[in-house]
């Protein structure tokens, strides 16, 4: 995790030294007025005290289960992660302080901060969980406990690895608090306690539940899903026999079903294998679709428990009349089948989630999609009608009344991202795209994050044939009034590389026992690699790392080096076929590139260290490719090299003149 | 800096319907928030509580509604006004955006009623009006209401001033589609900003435009190739509007230079740009802001066929000097080269510009040395001309206007030094469809600047936005010259 927390949160947020200016004092502070009348995001903050007033400012909106406030909230303290304690305490404070029924929403914000920005809220919230959800569980009423137990249930798998959320400990603090003693634990746990403690049917049951609400989930997601269909009916089961009353030792094999059957079904760990990145819903996944549907499965799976818990009990009523007699009386001997059934079914599932997982993921969209054509269809007519029947003389234009644009640019539009002000109608689909909206400056922040000390440059404008054929297909169908931009081909490349970007960065070398201390730097770009600890395989390891010949490379560098020579190559061949008419403009391979170059990882950069392919170079042409470092200046093409930072250019200039 | 006392922040309450004008000096930058109420910045709505930074001698306006409360930096040359031209600015939208629904009305073969007779053509605006009338901020603020509608438009934003360059630099004339609101922030980027390599969060500030190279500040320098450009500009947009049916509901905006509307009764290659302009961009409207007599004379000419609509200038527009546009272009050029940097006022620390982090706005670009060969580069038109007393005696000039004429980097009158040169598209694949004037034809992929040039030893030195080779490509030079303070 701690890659996490380098790239991702470990920076300072954004305002950059150059203009931090930081006046510990807060006398002289220019925004520190009057607390704003309406909590507003107070980006400009900077020291601990107005952060903490306006975090629980903000934190005292929460009054109701609100997704867009939780995730303002949760960006917000991802973006001052350096206030972790802060934050931690506000939470605290306020879910002591509310109502019971208010308390509720302040857990999912709990949840979501520690699930998405995980370091190192995490930790931070991990000293004080235990006891506060104790003790607000037994202040809460009966479907409120079912949520919380449900989201309870999501912390056993909600850490970026797939393990505990705030740690074994804590887990099962609360689980026995919860369920009574004998909580088991989690799937890692297991062996900690497997001998001692009973398993209570409350707990089991109360496990079966959840297992059955997220399957039924799946399922009206894709009704074609056939495994989880099966999972529901011998889960459905499964429960009359638990509530039947069962013996201890199969209470807790069913449980551990129950428990494997979970694991291998929660979509974060799964999508995102061992590899600690991010969670998923604002990790930059391979397919744009995970990115837009992760956040609404993960929270809405307890979000709207209520809705989905009804048919559950209705169906299971309704189907064990029938089946009762049979079940009551089935012996122990059937319960070992059906559990077997279950571990077959588990097990189908544990091997084929990926794909599997993927696809429910992916289809739960589906509905949504068929219907939009019809509901926006609807709000373009209506939006018609209301246009059209202004009277506008375009000989008198100033004579009508103007309350009609502010209803139209303001009051029609109810909602509004705080963060850039755009707007978006007060409907469902509005908050729709609201929400695809907050989770684009979701992954905007993280990229800024992540590309903190790369440097930017203007982009090349894009070839006419690629300007012309820009169109993103359904620009009326999905309303971008969001201020996204198309999902045009270049926006798929872009994904594209930055998938191609974040498997490279995933890739590692072991360091070689022994050499922990050793400094490895990568020969490309003569930047030292990062060590980390890799705690699932309890290895050292170089992160973005890459092993050729016995040297390890930048996995990113060697990618890049390995495009630019491979282009190179081609174009020295290309060049080779029409040598005689190097007068002429040439049609070059490098057109191709250029229009690449709008996504970092195109760009093309020759390498300084030479590669053998690079030789035939000539002096020309490896002076035409730009290097990123000044050190290796006097390497070679001491003379023609430059690309260099700005401010290096007066060395480099007096160097080579 | 001296100044690193925190100022006193001041506060403005703004009635419905007024706006505050302000005006950034030279070298500092001012802070403005929105505490209460909603507020815009031509056409580009402020969230509340946010800060936004101005700086690069920004002359703006703040309009608000429904009445406002702000908290300014650094008081600068300030005043609130509330006579403002809004309201006719907003029934124009309005009746744009009626324009916009037929279209697509029909464009989707919805039933039209009977009663309804209107045409059902998409708003294609040309906005003319004399210098210091604010047809840009006319043409922003049309922009950003039809993006901020909420029915998904995106207006093709057209900039046919070469002196303001748009999205590019300075001598080109340009297109791009608008998808998201357009901030104002500064003077350097007027429209919006260019796409760059840096996450920005709005799409206004990542702009992908086609731009075609005319090269002068004047349109009188060459006017015919000011409308060649004009006609390819208009040609393109029109194939990708054939292509996107629905995406063409949304119509277009042209934004003109002064010269258009105003000048010497005897040129008339200024109705030879407008009929360019009209042709090319199918234009179905002509707004004429602040210029009686221009209205007039265009109802005259064009009255039977498209609808003329004149429209006040607003009482805020601020006359700039010859100096202050020089000063102006220097910073576009800065910034498409370096990004924008705009220090915040003593006391600011996490502010935004135009909506980003400031951090996301700093540029690198790459300064490469090339061989002369490497960069053919060619003027276009008489200014290539050789020195007279250099042609043989007796012989006429043979440069036309449109010719372009391969510029030699080792002759000492080169003119390259310090000069900007737009890097051209690749020309066709197929030798067989090349053709002499192709230059002309092709359109901008970015600008180069010759920072040195070495003529013994036949290199120089070019700064270009990224590291992306560009040996082997052809460049055209105009008559900017850039040089980095």
């Amino acid at each position: 995790m701690s890659l996490y927390s380098h790239n991702l949160y470990g920076q300072p947020s954004y305002g950059g030294p150059s203009y931090r200016a930081s006046p510990p004092t807060s006398n002289g502070y220019y925004y520190a007025q009057p607390p704003p009348q309406s909590p507003a995001p107070p980006v400009y903050e900077v020291d601990a005290t107005s952060f903490r007033r306006d975090f629980s400012t903000r934190l005292a909106e929460l009054t109701f289960n609100s997704r867009p406030i939780i995730q303002q909230l949760s960006m917000f303290a991802q973006d001052y992660s350096r206030y972790a304690d802060i934050v931690g305490q506000c939470v605290q404070a306020h879910i002591r302080r509310v109502p019971p029924w208010m308390k509720l929403p302040a857990f999912y914000l709990l949840d979501a901060i520690s699930k998405n920005v995980f370091e190192p809220y995490a930790r931070q919230f991990a000293s004080f969980v235990v006891p506060l959800y104790l003790e607000t569980y037994h202040l809460v009423d009966d479907s409120t406990r079912g949520k919380m137990e449900e989201m309870l249930l999501t912390w056993r798998t909600g850490s970026p690895s797939g393990k505990e959320l705030f740690g074994v400990q804590q887990q099962l603090a609360i689980e026995r608090g919860v369920w009574g003693g004998g909580a088991a634990g989690s799937s890692s746990a297991v062996n900690f306690h497997s001998g001692s403690g009973s398993i209570t049917k409350a707990q089991v049951l109360s496990e079966l539940l959840y297992t059955l609400g997220q399957k039924e989930r799946a399922v009206q997601a894709n009704p074609y899903d056939t495994l989880s269909q099966n999972h529901i009916a011998v889960l459905q089961q499964l429960r009359m026999h638990v509530e039947a009353g069962v013996s201890q030792e199969e209470l807790r094999q069913i449980l551990n079903q129950l428990r494997n059957l979970v694991k291998s079904t929660v979509p974060p760990p799964i999508l995102q294998p061992p590899a600690p990145s991010a969670p998923a819903w604002q990790s930059q996944s391979p397919f744009p679709p995970q990115i837009s549907q992760i956040p609404q499965v993960a929270p809405q799976s307890y979000i709207q428990p209520v809705k989905i818990e009804e048919p559950p009990l209705a169906s299971l009523s309704a189907i064990s009349q029938p089946v009762q007699p049979t079940s009551v009386t089935a012996p122990p001997g059937n319960i070992a089948n059906l559990l077997s059934t279950l571990l077959k079914a588990g097990v189908l599932s544990a091997n084929g989630t990926p794909t599997g997982a993927g696809a429910t993921v992916k289809e739960q969209d589906a509905p949504v999609e068929l219907q939009k054509p019809e509901a926006t269809n609807e709000l373009i007519r209506e939006y018609r009608d209301k246009i059209l029947s202004e009277n506008v003389n375009l000989y008198s234009l100033d004579s009508t009344r103007p309350s009609l644009i502010v209803d139209l640019l303001y009051n029609q539009q109810g909602l509004q991202c705080k963060q850039c002000g755009i707007r978006f109608p007060d409907t469902k689909l509005g908050k729709r795209r609201q929400d695809d909206h907050l989770d684009m400056h979701f992954r905007q922040n993280r990229k800024a994050s992540d590309d903190v000390g790369r440097g930017h440059s203007r982009s090349w404008f894009t070839s006419v044939e690629d300007w012309i054929q820009d169109i993103s297909g359904d620009r009326k169908g999905k309303g971008r009034s969001d201020g996204s931009g198309p999902l045009n081909a270049k926006a798929a490349a872009a994904a594209e590389t930055a998938k191609r970007e974040e498997d490279l960065r995933s890739q590692y070398v072991i360091v070689p026992p022994g050499e922990e201390a050793h400094i490895m730097s990568c020969p490309i770009c003569k930047e030292t690699l990062k060590s980390e600890f890799l705690e699932e395989d309890e290895e050292w390891v170089w992160k973005n790392a890459t092993k050729k010949d016995d040297k390890i490379y930048h996995a990113t560098c060697y990618a890049e080096a390995i495009v630019s020579t491979s282009s190179l190559a081609a174009r020295l061949r290309s060049e080779k076929a029409h040598g005689s008419r190097s007068a002429t403009p040439e049609v070059h391979p490098m057109t191709i590139l250029s229009v690449r170059a709008m996504t970092p990882l195109a760009t093309v950069r020759v390498s300084g260290s030479k590669s053998p392919s690079q030789s035939p170079l000539s002096d020309t042409k490896v002076a035409t490719g730009t290097k990123r470092k000044v050190e290796h200046f006097d390497s070679n093409v001491a003379e023609e090299a430059s690309g260099t930072p700005p401010l290096k250019k007066m060395a480099l200039t007096s160097v080579s003149s | 800096m001296s100044e690193q006392k925190a100022a006193e922040p001041k506060r403005w309450e703004l009635g419905p319907e007024s706006e505050y004008r302000f005006e950034v000096d030279p070298g500092v930058s001012l802070a403005i928030k929105l505490v209460q109420g909603h507020a815009e910045i031509f056409g580009f709505e402020l969230a509340e509580g946010k800060v936004y930074l101005f700086g690069f001698e920004c002359k703006a306006a703040l309009y608000t509604w429904k009445g406002c409360v702000i908290e300014i930096s650094e008081p600068s040359t300030e005043y609130i006004s509330d006579e403002t031209p809004m309201r006719t600015y907003a029934n124009l939208h309005i009746a744009l955006e009626q324009m916009r629904v037929r279209a697509l009305r029909q464009i989707r073969g919805s039933p039209v009623p009977s009663h309804d007779t209107s045409k059902s053509d998409p708003p294609r605006v040309l906005v003319l009006g004399p210098e210091h009338s604010g047809k840009t901020t006319v043409c922003k603020i049309l922009t950003n209401y039809a993006v901020r509608s909420g029915q998904g438009w995106s207006p093709f934003l057209v900039n046919v001033d070469p002196s303001e360059g748009g999205w590019a630099a300075p001598g080109a004339i340009s297109v791009a589609p608008v998808y998201g609101p357009i901030p104002t922030a500064s003077p350097a980027n007027p429209l919006g900003t260019a796409a760059t390599t840096a996450p920005v969060s709005l799409s206004s500030n990542a702009l992908l435009p086609l731009a075609y190279w005319y090269g002068h500040s004047e349109t009188k320098k060459n006017p015919l190739l000011m409308d060649r450009m004009i006609r390819n500009l208009g040609e393109n947009v029109n194939d990708r509007f054939e292509l996107d049916p629905e995406g063409r509901a949304s119509g277009l905006i042209v934004d003109t230079p002064s010269s258009f509307a105003t000048g010497p009764a005897a040129n008339n290659h200024r109705h030879k740009l407008i009929k360019a302009c009209i042709d090319a961009f199918k234009i179905s409207m002509i707004v004429v802001v602040g210029h009686e007599k221009l209205n007039v004379e265009v109802q005259r000419t064009y009255g039977s066929l498209l609808s003329v609509v004149k429209i006040p200038k607003s009482g805020g527009v601020v006359e700039v000097d010859y100096s202050y546009r020089e000063r102006v272009r220097n910073y576009e050029m800065h910034t498409y080269m370096y990004g924008q940097v705009i220090h915040p006022p003593a006391g600011i620390t996490n502010a935004t510009l135009g909506g980003e982090n400031l951090t996301d706005l700093v540029l690198s670009p790459s300064s490469t040395v090339i061989n002369f060969g490497d960069l053919h580069i060619y003027r276009v038109g008489s200014d290539a001309m050789a020195p007279s007393d250099a042609l043989p005696v007796g012989a006429a000039r043979t440069v036309s206007e449109m010719q372009p004429v391969l510029v030699d980097p080792a002759s000492p009158g080169s003119g390259l030094l310090n000069a900007v040169l737009a890097l051209l598209a690749p020309p066709n694949h197929d030798e067989n469809e090349r053709y002499d004037e192709e230059v002309l034809d092709l359109t901008v992929v970015g600008f180069l600047v010759i920072t040195n040039i070495d003529i013994p030893k036949r290199k120089m030195t070019v700064l270009a936005p990224n590291r992306g080779s560009f040996i082997g490509r052809t460049a055209v030079i105009g008559s900017y010259e850039w040089q980095d303070q």
